[in-house]
């Protein structure tokens, strides 16, 4: 892509934001239960959701983040989600993805495509609670393909590609009411090197008509050799976990320039360790010596949904609080 | 005579549609203090049961013990073999699915069977022989992380020697048939002799077992047909994610026999009977009836319980089929 888009926010770099998910309170997990169950009607749901939404806006304005996310307090899983409300895709059943981890898998039953806005009311909502900007979250076309069964395609691209047409207009939808960075998810990016090129085909259809800050997060892969040839994926940001993968990646950046803007994740998030604010900054530091603070997001490496409560604001605050540390040396 | 069927690997753990999921309440109810390490072993037992009784059901010949306790592949073994820790997750090949990387920070020395219990609960219920499966030395040291050895060569020598203890211990718990897994090999032709050499050293102590070397999600080509000299009794090919291999079967040695992954064990869509009756009629040209084992192309942990057994049940009357 020509150019990047650049951020709209105040100060000069090291902004401070999340990946998407926040854990949810005991109360929204029993309601979800209960919804489940048909105890509670889907209005008394989303007041709830709506309560633990405003309690992570607060948290993260408290904490001092830049760019919020809402936490998806009434999203399950990230795939799961979209299939739900997508004409074309059906929910399967169970199936593992690791330890005592299950999701519902969909399956492709036929062709694949979108008719009403999905993530536009809550993003509104989310927003109207605070003065900083909220990320718009979509998962990414070749993550929700890879992540389904498919039982209606001849071939991966034709599926990838439809998915993509339905993540625009999601993205479209987002953009006209008025979201100024979008986030298009894709963990799955890093599987299989032959198909970078269908990951970049497909953001291309999802971000070519975009005016605003686009991002995809990409993780859990051999990212040494998704290098520097992800660079290609035609968005402004990429947000890569470097906790987990101990920094090692920044060898890599030696050789080939990371030339967009970066999600830097600096903690673990399977992980109940905390990491220690001195390591984070450190961790921060070793980066910009690659990699200019004007272009460097930090935050953990995923999605903290997995992590408890007070897990997850422990390690939020300590990034808070690395990234002042690094910020007054700048 | 028919043509024999084995499962590949695990077996799903959710249950049906509609039905209370034991094992996953119960690990919850531990993270919460509410429930005892006892009542896990129990809920996996249980499950361990069923599982057995549903593949048998199936019709299918050769049952594996399903794995209802383990994590993955690797941690299992990783957690009882001295020298090894448990290290981050990473994606399990090309799947959404992860596994936890061991990392080798001492020397390697066997500690006790890590998988000898597991085998003998499945054999103990099931009335069909339970093939035991135990990662291969290549695989396990390929997708693990070497801290200590700093010398592939070394490292994936002392993992084949735990692992021959391992499959000693099987073998002498009443294993007639032992499955090493080695997916990570398709990608590794270097390691070609390197494996021939550590999967010899797995096999080497054995008297009477029946080995079969596993690959999936790819095919063999890269290793050609130099992969059938390892020293094992067959080798398990993934047709689905591989189909190059039928070209490759037209070398299969006379003596050795093929485990054929033909119904595709990642995607919910049931194959019609007829289709793998073709399949397997054209794996008949290149290997004798007596030597094909008909499976699904991998684990059948990536399907939802229902569509994993509808599976199995395909593949068995297909075989009926084959043999009829």
């Amino acid at each position: 892509m020509a150019e990047l888009h650049k951020p709209d926010l105040p100060g000069a770099g090291l902004w401070t934001t999340s990946v998407g998910s926040f854990p949810k309170p005991d109360y929204i997990i029993k309601a979800r239960s209960r919804f489940a169950r048909k105890e509670i009607s889907r209005e008394e749901l989303r007041e709830l959701e709506k309560k633990a939404t405003k309690d992570w806006i607060d948290f993260q304005e408290s904490i001092g983040t830049d760019l919020l996310v809402d936490g998806e307090m009434y999203r399950g899983d990230m795939v799961a989600y979209f299939a739900e409300e997508m004409p074309g895709l059906e929910m399967g059943g169970l199936v593992r993805s690791y330890g005592n981890r299950y999701y519902r898998k969909p399956i492709a039953t036929g062709p694949v495509g979108r008719d009403e806005p999905i993530t536009v009311e809550w993003w509104k909502y989310a927003q109207s609670l605070t003065d900083r900007p909220v990320k718009g979250m979509l998962t990414g076309p070749y993550t929700i393909c890879d992540w389904s069964f498919n039982e209606h395609y001849e071939s991966r691209r034709d599926f990838v590609l439809d998915l993509a047409k339905a993540i625009r207009d999601e993205a479209l939808d987002l953009e006209r009411a008025g979201c100024k960075y979008i986030q298009i998810d894709e963990p799955a990016a890093s599987t299989r090197m032959d198909e970078l090129d269908l990951v970049t085909e497909a953001m291309d259809i999802v971000t070519e008509p975009l005016t605003v800050h686009t991002l995809t997060h990409i993780c859990y892969g051999d990212f040494h050799h998704a290098y520097p040839k992800m660079l290609d994926i035609p968005v402004d940001q990429i947000d890569l976990e470097f906790a987990n993968s101990e920094y090692t990646l920044l060898e890599e950046f030696g050789e080939h320039p990371f030339t967009k803007y970066i999600g830097l994740g600096v903690t673990d998030v399977h992980s109940h360790l905390l990491e220690l604010v001195d390591d984070i900054a450190d961790g921060i530091r070793k980066v910009m010596k690659y990699i200019p603070p004007e272009r460097i997001f930090v935050d953990p490496d995923c999605g903290l949904k997995t992590r408890s409560i007070d897990e997850a604001k422990a390690k939020l605050t300590n990034i808070a609080k690395a990234v002042e540390i690094v910020r007054s040396e700048l | 005579m028919a043509i024999r069927t084995t499962s590949a690997g695990a077996y799903p753990k959710p249950p049906d549609e509609g039905q209370t999921f034991v094992l996953r309440k119960t690990l919850q109810a531990m993270d919460r203090g509410e429930a005892t390490a006892e009542d896990v072993q129990r809920a996996v037992e249980d499950l361990g049961r069923q599982m057995i009784e549903e593949q048998e059901k199936t019709g299918v010949d050769l049952v594996t013990h399903g794995h209802p306790g383990w994590e993955d592949i690797l941690t299992p073994f990783a957690r009882h073999i001295g020298g090894f820790e448990i290290g981050g997750l990473l994606r399990w090949f090309d799947n959404n699915v992860y596994y936890r990387r061991p990392v080798s920070v001492g020397r390697i020395e066997w500690r006790g069977p890590s998988s000898v219990d597991a085998f003998k609960s499945a054999d103990s219920v099931a009335t069909k022989p339970v093939k035991a499966v135990i990662p291969g030395p290549i695989t396990f040291a390929r997708l693990s992380i070497d801290e200590y050895y700093s010398d592939h060569d070394k490292f994936v020598g002392a993992i084949a020697k735990v692992l021959a203890q391992e499959a000693f211990e099987l073998e002498a718990s009443g294993a007639e048939v032992i499955q090493i897994d080695e997916p990570a090999l398709l990608d590794a032709p270097e390691d070609l002799a390197l494996a021939r050499e550590a999967v010899g050293t797995v096999t080497g102590e054995l008297n009477s077992a029946t080995t079969i070397l596993a690959t999936y999600f790819g095919d063999a080509k890269r290793l050609g047909a130099e992969l059938f000299d390892l020293p094992v009794d067959g080798f398990a090919l993934d047709f689905v994610a591989g189909p190059d291999n039928f070209e490759l079967v037209k070398q299969f040695p006379k003596d050795k026999i093929l485990q054929a992954g033909i119904v595709d064990a990642r995607n919910t869509k049931l194959e019609p009977v007829e289709d793998i009756v073709d399949l397997a009629q054209r794996l008949l040209e290149s290997v004798d009836a007596d030597r094909l084992w008909l499976a699904p192309s991998a684990s059948l942990e990536f399907l939802p319980r229902e569509k994993a057994r509808a599976k199995l049940e395909r593949l068995t009357e297909a075989a009926g089929e084959v043999g009829a």
